[in-house]
Parts: structure tokens; C-alpha cells; sequence
């Protein structure tokens, strides 16, 4: 297990873990980008809280800018979105490991009825 | 992009009545996953598991029996906030689904509700993880294995 611990790591996670940020990245999914004041119309905050929580997300490369008129345009960056489905994929790492006590622990009930 | 469903089976070398045991009963849970399990199971109870040592920082987590045919199912919902019935929604809902094969057992685990619940449950099943395997919690919120499995992660789960 290598303990390349990177502070990354914890603030990627805080920052899918809110609800709003995590609506934002469907949208910008599913409209393939956007901007703060598109993302508004379709959320449930304002205009400004929608700037900060981009800015969130922009500082763990969630989302990439890039200038469009007077407002920046956001897309999601794909690769960091990766590694954080990446992060949800442990959870089948910790089943596997689960699954493994499981069959040990069985086998070696089976043995000693067998024995 | 879906990945709301774990899907993981394994051949075990046991009778499915032994793999049932051991999936379903409290005392067998608390070998392989919680430090503490209490429920009974029968669909419709509510229990809880318990993570951590007496004395520290436990995380009780609520667990929900929904069907029980032995040796065939086991399933259960668990996440769901504390003072909630566990539901779609608001809750993770595991099922062990056993078949015979040759001298042993099929097993073959599911657990869904990821896309339902979105992040939140993703971040507290890690969580989980670093008690069960008794690391400390803020070493463990590193996920170690992303080099490992960024390559997989796009069409890992279907």
C-alpha cells in the first residue's frame, strides 16, 4: 500500500461532496460545459454562489476554464472526473476484500464439518 | 456514465447453507466486516453495525433486513440516516445471491443505490473501508488505489 498522500486526494473529495457541486457536474455533463450564469437558471442558488462553488471545483481541476465573452466557460475536465469515479471504484476494492474474509472464513467451517 | 451498482462474485469451497451463515448472521458479520453487528435477521428488522473499538470514535450505521431464503438470499439496506426507514434513496441496498456449483458455492454480491444516493455514500462507504481495516481514518481518505484503477475506472463499472 503506497502512501502517496496527496492533499488532492482530500480536497477532491470534499469537493464532490456537496450536493450543489455535484449538480453542477451533471449539468456541465450533460450541456457538455456552461457557464456561472447558465448553471444559475438550473440551480436552486444564486448567480455568485454558483461563481464560488466553480472556483471550488476549478482549484481541484474538476473543471477547466476558459474565457468566453465577459464570463469564462467551463468544461469538466475529464481525467480528474476519472479518478474520481476512480475513488468510488474503492468501494469495490473494499467488497473484494470483504468477499475474500468471507470465503475463508466458510472453507474453514466447511473443513472442520468435513474433518 | 453509470456507476451506481457494484457487482463482485467469488467461488467459495462451503455448502451454500455454510456461505449463508456466514453472509447473514451477526456474529459471522462481525468477522468479516463490522467490529459489532446487532440485528436480527428477519426482513423488516432494523439493527445496526458498529464500527470502531469500544472507548473510541464509533460510527453506528443503521442496517435494514429485506429478505432472507436460505440458502438461496440474503439482503439488506444500510446508510440510511438514522431516524429514516431504509428506502431507495436514502440507503445502499446489499444483496448476496448463493448458487451451488460443483463441491461449493457461487456468491455473488451486489451492492446499488450509488447513483440514488450520489457522492455522500461513496465518501462514507470509504470512510467505512479505513475503520474495517483499522487504518486511521485521514490516512485512509487517500485513495491509494487510483493509480491502479484510473485505467479501469471509465468502463469498470457497467
Amino acid at each position: 500500500m503506497s502512501k502517496t498522500t496527496t492533499a488532492v486526494d482530500d480536497d477532491l473529495w470534499s469537493a464532490i461532496g456537496d450536493p450543489i457541486r455535484r449538480q453542477m457536474l451533471d449539468r456541465l455533463l450533460a450541456d457538455g460545459g456552461g457557464t456561472a450564469t447558465s448553471l444559475s437558471e438550473h440551480l436552486p442558488v444564486t448567480r455568485q454562489a454558483i461563481a464560488k462553488h466553480l472556483a471550488v471545483l476549478d482549484r481541484v481541476d474538476l473543471v477547466r476554464a476558459s474565457a468566453e465573452g465577459r464570463e469564462k466557460r467551463y468544461r469538466v475536465d475529464d481525467i480528474q472526473m476519472a479518478r474520481a469515479v476512480a475513488q468510488l471504484n474503492s468501494v469495490g476494492t473494499a467488497w473484494d476484500a470483504r468477499l475474500q474474509r468471507i470465503k475463508k472464513i466458510a472453507e474453514s467451517i466447511q473443513r472442520s464439518q468435513n474433518g | 456514465m453509470e456507476f451506481g451498482t457494484i457487482e463482485r462474485e467469488i467461488y467459495v469451497d462451503a455448502s451454500p447453507e455454510i456461505v449463508f451463515e456466514v453472509v447473514s448472521s451477526p456474529g459471522h458479520l462481525e468477522q468479516w466486516w463490522p467490529d459489532e453487528a446487532h440485528y436480527e435477521p428477519v426482513p423488516g428488522r432494523t439493527g445496526n453495525i458498529v464500527f470502531g473499538q469500544p472507548g473510541t470514535d464509533r460510527t453506528v450505521v443503521p442496517l435494514t433486513v429485506i429478505d432472507t431464503q436460505p440458502p438461496r438470499t440474503f439482503s439488506f439496506r444500510w446508510t440510511q440516516p438514522l431516524d429514516e426507514t431504509a428506502v431507495v434513496g436514502n440507503s445502499l441496498l446489499v444483496t448476496f445471491d448463493l448458487r451451488p456449483s460443483g463441491s461449493g458455492t457461487l456468491l455473488k454480491m451486489t451492492e446499488s443505490g450509488f447513483r440514488e444516493m450520489g457522492w455522500d455514500a461513496a465518501l462514507l462507504e470509504q470512510q467505512y473501508n479505513e475503520h474495517s481495516s483499522g487504518w486511521d481514518f485521514y490516512l485512509l481518505r487517500i485513495a491509494p488505489y487510483v493509480a491502479r484503477l484510473t485505467s479501469s475506472a471509465v468502463t469498470a463499472e457497467p
